[in-house]
Order: structure tokens, then sequence, then C-alpha cells
């Protein structure tokens, strides 16, 4: 983070209170439930979670992107200073493609199956920047040459199902990073991509951000994948941050039992290849009729009465950038007593079971 | 390869028994002997009669046995040789009534089809996009109503309308005005034939679209800027248009039946309204050829959009 | 796609197909209850102190000459020679109902019986059985009519017996369809495995899985005879000197300046053959997605 540079001190975003309800026949969904970060330009926000716990519908929310019938928005979203809540959908088009844009998940599905590559890159460029044709030609080629596409002259008169998951991904950042945007958010942009390739992708992403002084929100459901990737992680869990840090701080001293169990969640190569990866138990919570208390409490092992009735708000840490919302953290007495209830109780099974 | 030469034998199979079906019904069913001669027909004791049937039998070649008689129509057909009409001594002959008539019913359906898809593309995307808001249930009511409107009723209330009340269209055709006034005197019929076809495409590609809608590269188009109109004219009609393309295609089949009633409607002397004098008039021959030859393109359609469905899917084929 | 997607995605359809699920709607009963009606004033037409549809209705003093327009004597106004529309177009009704009635009878009778064969027995007897069928189609429905009117005479009976063998095609394909579904179904191999007869199967097991959900179709194909008849009725090739609202409308529309003087004589007819079919294929439509019923080529 460059904390020294004056320019950084307005915020690129700046989310408070964000809520985002769907009106369903079950009832309404509080997907997203009061949200709150900021994002200095340049700076990279992962935002980690299951999936359920709301990030894809807060990455969409911040954008505008949802469809506007039975949705409930309110809160605040300032861009660049200017306040994006209560745009029109008309208002926003100027935005969009122009100052944020998004890679998506599917880059098998996300792009248009019967326009050929080079329109598909072509058309925000014309739209946007009021390239004509050939202009817009050459921008795209230079665009799949940034992304790394060899031969990016073929590939503008081929169609989405001549080229690998990967090459599509790769087109896909190349249509994102078209127009120069300074918001940049890739929702699981490598989920449905080969373990092999994911890497290579992310660090595309990661290298175009730091040429082009873009910020990045990056939303995953696997914690691993922002390790290396963002300054600062959010972690999301029933429509709300429940921890949010700096990348080291949070791998180093996470508070939330939450996030220690998406922690044991990341495959690890030291591991012995038979050992099972940890799972969290349950299900995330019904969106409709949420939890009394923390959300978490009832897949939580450390959760005590408290959790049950009683809402957590966020706790600062010592590190001030560091925020949690747990009543009896990771590191805290009662942690550590349950935590030594717990190992006892998997001894004791551990050894009747060799009996 | 083998696929098409399938479609194809069976196409000329359907073909055959489709003639043979007509012919042995026009035969069997009815007595062309009585169409010829009238009453005379039955006069067998007079022996002036009975020598006129005997050279009438020879000269349509009504003595012979119903198969033989069949197979050399068939020959006849195939050549362009519809035989005489019964009604007017022969002439002119049907086949020149049926070169007269044909381009008006032909023009008369592709004007109706290209009404119908122009009309039905626009109304489907706007529909689509506001589905299951109030203006798209509303014309999902109109449609209905459209489609519950016989054609020879709807073709009498566009007349009343257009022609009589507001005066915009000619109530009669002439064929001898030039090519442009011909075509606003058979611009209402067209519109009658394409109205509930136009229905019938929106829904269709309604249906279609709003599952293309939910795609996710119209996200993807969405969060590039796009217009609304942008999105759904450039990104979401073309991949929702292989059913539609289809069902245009075996349409026009089943609008054929549509412009015999309409023709009569609006005074056409195309193939449709012939037909229905030629019933009237008990013509044989000309009533033979028509069905048959609508019976043909009827199939000859089906078999090219199969076909041309194959080339834009290869899926069919499998 | 991850959850949230799928509840962010609206989908209309979806939903309104949800709610036609559920409950019929008071939009069914209501154009049943105008399909039930017509059908009693078609019935009771003479017994119900009508004009005589056949009789002039000449007004010396008051009005001049006819066509005179709708007034209370005349609810429907009359035709140009006196004769009282209303008095016409219920008794045309009958014609149209009893033709649209037996026609898609007829069609029910002869195609389920074919398609179900077909579908049952399968093998050549199939081949023959769909072969036919697409014979059948390979004629616009309007044109084979009218190639069948001109050859026999045009009774009541023969009327019928036409639209019905036009509805045969349909009916059947979809009666075979449904029977190739359902003839490997548990229930029917498991007859089959206690040693039923297979006419036994055929009419205990099979016809009523086949049919009830063809109930939909009967009204739909109800409406589409309705339409030929008058189609035919309008071209002067339906029941000859019969009234029918086909024949009504020709009348009304013979020439322009009928249609432009005495609208009301093609009209009035024009309206109630509208709102009969209207409510056929509006109940039609709503039983089937009631039944869900996927195929409809009626």
């Amino acid at each position: 983070m460059n904390d020294s540079d004056p320019r950084t001190t307005t915020p690129l975003l700046e989310v408070s209170d964000l809520k985002t309800y769907f009106r369903t026949e079950r009832g309404t969904v509080k997907a997203v439930d009061g949200v709150s970060f900021s994002l200095q330009r340049g700076q990279s926000l992962g935002i980690v979670g299951e999936s359920g716990s709301g990030k894809t519908v807060l990455s969409r929310s911040i954008m505008g992107l949802l469809g506007r019938t039975n949705l409930i928005r309110e809160g605040s979203i300032k861009f660049n200073g200017q306040e994006l809540m209560g745009l029109s959908v008309k208002e926003m088009r100027s935005i969009w493609g122009q100052e944020m844009s998004m890679i998506f998940q599917d880059p098998m599905t996300s792009l248009n199956p019967v326009m050929k590559i080079g329109r598909q890159i072509a058309e925000p460029l014309m739209l946007h920047l009021g390239m004509n044709k050939s202009e817009a030609r050459l921008t795209a080629e230079k665009l799949l040459t940034d992304v790394r596409i060899p031969e990016p002259q073929r590939r503008l008169n081929q169609y989405p199902h001549e080229l690998s998951g990967g090459m599509r991904q790769r087109v896909m950042i190349a249509i994102a990073l078209a127009c120069g945007p300074t918001l940049l958010f890739a929702d699981e942009p490598t989920t449905a991509l080969d373990v092999t390739v994911q890497a290579e992708i992310l660090h595309l992403i990661n290298e175009q951000r730091v040429d082009r002084n873009m910020s990045l929100i990056l939303v995953t459901h696997n914690i691993g994948v922002v390790a290396g990737n963002t300054d600062v992680i959010a972690v999301m869990y029933g429509g709300k941050i429940v921890e949010k840090a700096p990348t080291k701080t949070l791998f180093s001293s996470y508070k939330m039992p939450y996030t220690e169990a998406l922690m044991r969640s990341i495959p690890k190569l030291r591991q012995a290849s038979h050992t099972r990866l940890a799972t969290i138990p349950g299900r995330p919570p019904d969106m409709v009729n949420p939890p009394l208390g923390c959300n978490f409490a009832p897949r939580c092992a450390y959760a005590r009465p408290k959790c049950l009735v009683e809402e957590p708000g966020l706790t600062v840490t010592e590190n001030p950038e560091h925020v949690y919302a747990c009543f009896y953290p990771v590191g805290s007495p009662e942690y550590h007593e349950r935590k030594l209830e717990l190992s006892q109780r998997s001894d004791l099974l551990s050894t009747g079971g060799q009996n | 390869m083998k696929f098409w030469m399938q479609r194809v034998a069976m196409a000329i199979l359907l073909l055959l028994s489709v003639s043979a079906l007509t012919f042995g019904a026009m035969n069997v069913l009815g007595d062309p002997l009585f169409n010829i001669l009238g009453p005379l027909a039955g006069d067998v004791n007079n022996p002036k009669s009975a020598a006129l049937i005997e050279e009438v039998k020879a000269k349509y070649d009504l003595d012979k046995p119903l198969p033989v008689r069949y197979v050399k129509w068939l020959g006849d057909f195939a050549t362009g040789d519809m035989g005489v009409q019964f009604s007017t001594d022969g002439q002119p002959p049907v086949s020149g009534l049926i070169k007269e008539r044909i381009p008006r019913t032909i023009t008369l359906l592709i004007m109706a089809q290209l009404l119908a898809v122009m009309i039905s593309i626009p109304w489907a995307a706007i529909t689509a996009a506001r589905a299951g808001k109030r203006s798209d249930k509303i014309s999902t009511m109109n449609s209905f109503f459209l489609l519950a409107m016989p054609n020879f009723a709807l073709a009498i209330l566009l007349k009343y309308i257009f022609s009589l009340k507001l005066g915009w269209f000619p109530l009669t055709y002439k064929a001898i005005d030039p090519y442009f006034e011909r075509l606003r005197q058979i611009f209402l019929a067209a519109v009658t034939i394409a109205l509930p076809a136009a229905a019938v495409y929106q829904r269709l590609l309604r249906t279609d679209l709003i599952t293309t809608l939910q795609q996710d590269f119209i996200l993807m188009a969405r969060a590039k800027g796009l217009s609304r109109s942008r999105v759904i004219f450039r990104h979401a009609i073309r991949p929702s248009m292989f059913s539609f393309i289809t069902v245009v295609g075996l349409n026009t089949g089943g609008l054929i039946g549509g412009s015999i009633v309409v023709e009569t409607v609006f005074r056409i002397p195309g193939i449709g309204s012939s037909l229905v004098e030629s019933v009237l008039r008990e013509d044989f021959p000309v009533v033979l050829a028509i069905v048959i030859l609508i019976a043909l393109a009827f199939v000859i359609i089906n078999v090219l959009v199969d076909i041309l469905y194959s080339i834009i899917d290869p899926r069919v084929r499998r | 796609m991850s959850e949230e997607t799928i509840i962010v995605s609206d989908s209309p359809d979806a939903e309104i197909n949800a709610a036609i699920q559920k409950k019929i709607g008071w939009g069914f009963w209501l154009a049943i209850s105008w399909v039930i009606l017509i059908t009693l004033l078609a019935i009771l037409a003479p017994y119900l102190h009508l004009k005589d549809p056949r009789g002039y209705f000449i007004d010396i003093d008051g009005n001049g000459r006819p066509p005179y327009g709708p007034s209370f004597e005349h609810w429907f106004g009359t035709d140009k020679d006196a004769r009282d529309i209303f008095a016409r177009t219920l008794h045309g009704a009958r014609i149209s109902l009893i033709v649209g009635f037996s026609a898609i009878s007829f069609g029910f009778l002869v195609g389920g019986t074919l398609g179900i064969i077909a579908g049952y027995f399968r093998g050549w007897l199939d081949k023959i059985i769909s072969f036919t069928f697409i014979v059948l189609l390979s004629f616009p429905s309007l044109v084979l009519a009218i190639m069948l009117t001109a050859l026999l005479n045009r009774s009541l009976f023969t009327i019928s017996m036409i639209l019905g063998i036009l509805s045969i095609a349909p009916v059947g394909r979809l009666a075979r369809a449904s029977t190739l579904q359902f003839s490997d179904r548990e229930f029917v191999l498991a007859a089959r495995q206690i040693g039923a007869s297979d006419s036994r199967i055929i009419l205990r097991e099979l016809l009523p899985n086949v049919v009830i959900p063809m109930s939909a179709l009967a009204l739909l194909g109800m409406a589409v005879a309705i339409v030929a008849e008058g189609g035919l009725a309008f071209l002067g090739l339906s029941v000859s000197q019969g009234i029918t609202w086909g024949s009504l409308i020709q009348i009304g529309s013979d020439s322009a300046t009928t249609l432009e003087n005495a609208p009301w004589i093609a009209f009035f007819p024009i309206l109630l053959l509208f709102l009969t079919v209207l409510s056929l294929n509006f109940a039609g439509d709503r039983l089937r997605s009631h039944l869900d019923v996927k195929e409809s080529s009626l």
C-alpha cells in the first residue's frame, strides 16, 4: 500500500452500509446486509466466502448490474467522490466498461458464441472512446498482445468456441481492460479453468493491475487464490464482512473462527496426499430468516450461548486496518478453553476407535 | 449426404402418395364424365349421347383403368401439361390459367411472410425485454385475441376499417394496373395473413429470447455499458433465431391455406380464389392441378427447411 | 454459476408457469361458461320464441327498405332480405357447434385409435400409420377440405366427416407419441408380466393415461374445426342451404356496399364466432398448462 502517496487519501471507492435484498416468494433474501469498506486507487481487495455468502451479489451490487425488479438496495457507494446509489441505468452505462469493468466466472458462457472475438473487444472501444472500426481493431490487437494471446491478428476473426478456456478468459480480461477502467472486478476468474492455467490468469490480472494502476476487487471462495494477489482481504459470511485485514496480517493472526475454517480448507502441498481436506460442517445460513445472533454461530465449534442471541459488531484490533466480528476470537481465553475440550474429545474418540 | 438422400427419397414417396390419393379421390368420388357432359352423361340410351360419351371417354382416357390413367396423367403433369379446363371449352389450358395466377399468390405470400417477420422480431424483442411486466401481459393477451380471429373475419374487419372507412387501400385488384399499384392492392390481404403468423412467431422468439437474456454473455454485454436495445439486437437476437427460422420456413406452407380465403375476400385472382371458383364450377382438372401444386409446394418447402436446418445446426443430423 | 446468481436471475416465465400449475384460474371457468352458454342457446334456439330465422320481416311503414339496423325489434338488426340476424346467429351456432363437436370426436376416435395402435404395436404397423399421418399433413388442411367438399354432397354428416378426417393426423400423432412414452412405464410392463392381453392393456392401462392429457387438445381442436367450418361456409362450401356463422358472415360481406352500409350483418356473427373460438382456445390452453401436455400440433 502506498500510504505515503497524498493522492490516495480520498479513496477511489467507498462503500458504506450497503444492503442488497431480493424480494422472493419465500420472503426477503438479505444477500448483502450492511457492508462497508473503502478502496484506494491501485489497491486490491480480495473478498472471500463460501458460495451463498453474498460476495457475488456484493460485487454486482456495487457495479449496479443487478436486475431492478424485486431488488432493494440501500446504503452509499461513492466512486471517485461521486455517489452511485440512485443513478439511473442510463447514467451507469457511461461508467460500465469505461470506469468499472468486470471479469466473469465462466469464460465458456460469458462470451457471445455467435460474435467474432475482434468485434466483442472493439464494441466498448467504439462506444466509450469513440474509435472508428480500424482504430478499434488495432487497439483490440494490442490488447490481445497485452494479455499474451499468440497470433492476435488471427484471433480477432475467430469465434469463442475456437479458443481454449484459458484463452477465452484472456479475451475476457482484454475486453474488461479495453477502455482503461480504474476499478476492475474479477468474480471467481479462475474457478472454471484448469488448475494449470489458474495461476497464469491470476498473475496476468495482477500484472495488468500494477501496470495500469487500477484497483481490483477479486471475489473468490478459495482463500488461497487471494493470498499472493491482494493487499487486503475481506472475509464474508451471511451477507456481512466478518473479518477484514491486510493480507499478511490476516494470514498470520486471523481472529474469526470462520476465517480459521477457510484457512484449513486450503490444500497444502506439504500435507500427505491422503490427509482429508478440512471442510466446514453445516450449510450457509438461510438469508430469508438469518439467525438471531452471529450468523456463523450455528456452525461454529467455539460458539457460546451469547453468540446465539447477540450479534457481534466489528471490533478493531491493535492494527487499525484489522477488524473482525466475534465475541470469542482466535486467541481469546474462551477460544483456548474450548479448543482444549475439543482436542481432548477427539483424542478420546480416536483412542476409543483404536481399542 | 446420406441424411439428405433419405429426406429427398421420403419427399418423392410422399409426393407420389399425395398425388395418387388426390387423383384417386377425384376420379372415384367424383364423376369426371358428368363434369364434362352434364346431364348428357346419364343419357346412355340415346345413341347420339352414347356416341358423344364414347368420344369424350376416348378423348380424356376415361375408358382406361385408373392406374393407367394415373401414370399417364403423372407423366403429362411432370411435363407441364395439366390438361384442359372442362368449364371453358378448354381455353386457356389449365397450365395457362395457373401460369397467369400463380405469381400473384406467390407475391402475396412473400409479402405476408416479410411483414410477419418484420412485425414479430421487434415485437418479440420488446416483450422479452419486459417479460412478466404489464406491457408483456397485454401483448400476450393481444396475440391470444389475434389467434382466435378466423382469417376471413380478420380480412373483413381490415377491409371494413382500412378500405371502406379510412380509404387507405383500394377495394379491388386490377391486373392491368402498374406493379406498385398492384402491391398496394394486395397489401391488406398480406396483412391479414401476416398478423396471426406474426403472433405465432413472436411467441416463439420471445420465449427463446428470454432464455438467451439470462445467459452470462448478456450480463457481460451489459457490463460493457451497451444500451439495452444494443444488447438485445446485437447480442441476444442472433443466438435466439434457430427455431424461429425453422418455424417461419415450415409455416410458409401453412400460409398457402390462408391465402385461399383471403384472396376470396379481397378478390385477388390468385391460385386460392381460383381453387374455390373451380370447385364451385366443378371443374375437375383445375381442382386437381391446384391441389397437387399446393401439396407439392408444401412438401418441398418442408424438405428444404429440414435440410436448411440441418446445415444451420449440425446436431440435428445425429 | 454460484448460488447467488440463481437468486439474481429473475425468470418471470417460470413464475407464471408455476402460478398456472397451482390453480387453473377463473379465466378458465369464464371461458367454459361462455361455451356452455352458447351451446345451450344453440340447443334451445327453436324453443326460445325467437323470430323465424328464415322469415322476412319487411317493415313497410316505419323503416323503409331493409337492411334494418339493430333495434329493440331486431336486436342484431336484419340483413338485406329483412331476416332477423339475432335469430339467425343463434340458429347458426347449431351447425357450427355440431360440426365442431362431431369433427373432433371423429378425429379422436379414429386418430386416437390409430395413434395408440401405432405406438403400442410399433413395427410395420407403426410405419404405415405414421406415413398415413404424414400424407394427411402434406395438404394444408383447408385445401384438403375444399377438395373433399367438391367431391361429396354437402350434408351436415359429410362436412363433419371431412373436418373429422382433417383432425385425424394431429390427434393421432400426439396419441402415438404419448403411447410410446407410456408403454415403457412400469405399470404397463407389470401388466404384461402377469399376462394381460393386448386389448386389456390398451383399454385399461394406456387409454386413460393417453386420453386424459389430450382433453385440452379436444378443446383446441374443436376451435380449429369451428374455424374450418366457418371458412368453408364462407366460401359457400359448407352444409348446403344451412344457416351457419360462416355463411352469415359471407352474406354480410359479399359486396362492399353491404359491408359499408350494414356492417352489423357480418359483425354480430363474427363477434359470436370470435368469442367462442377465443373461449375454446383459452380454456384449452389453460387446461394444457394445467395438465402439462408438452406437444400441440393441432
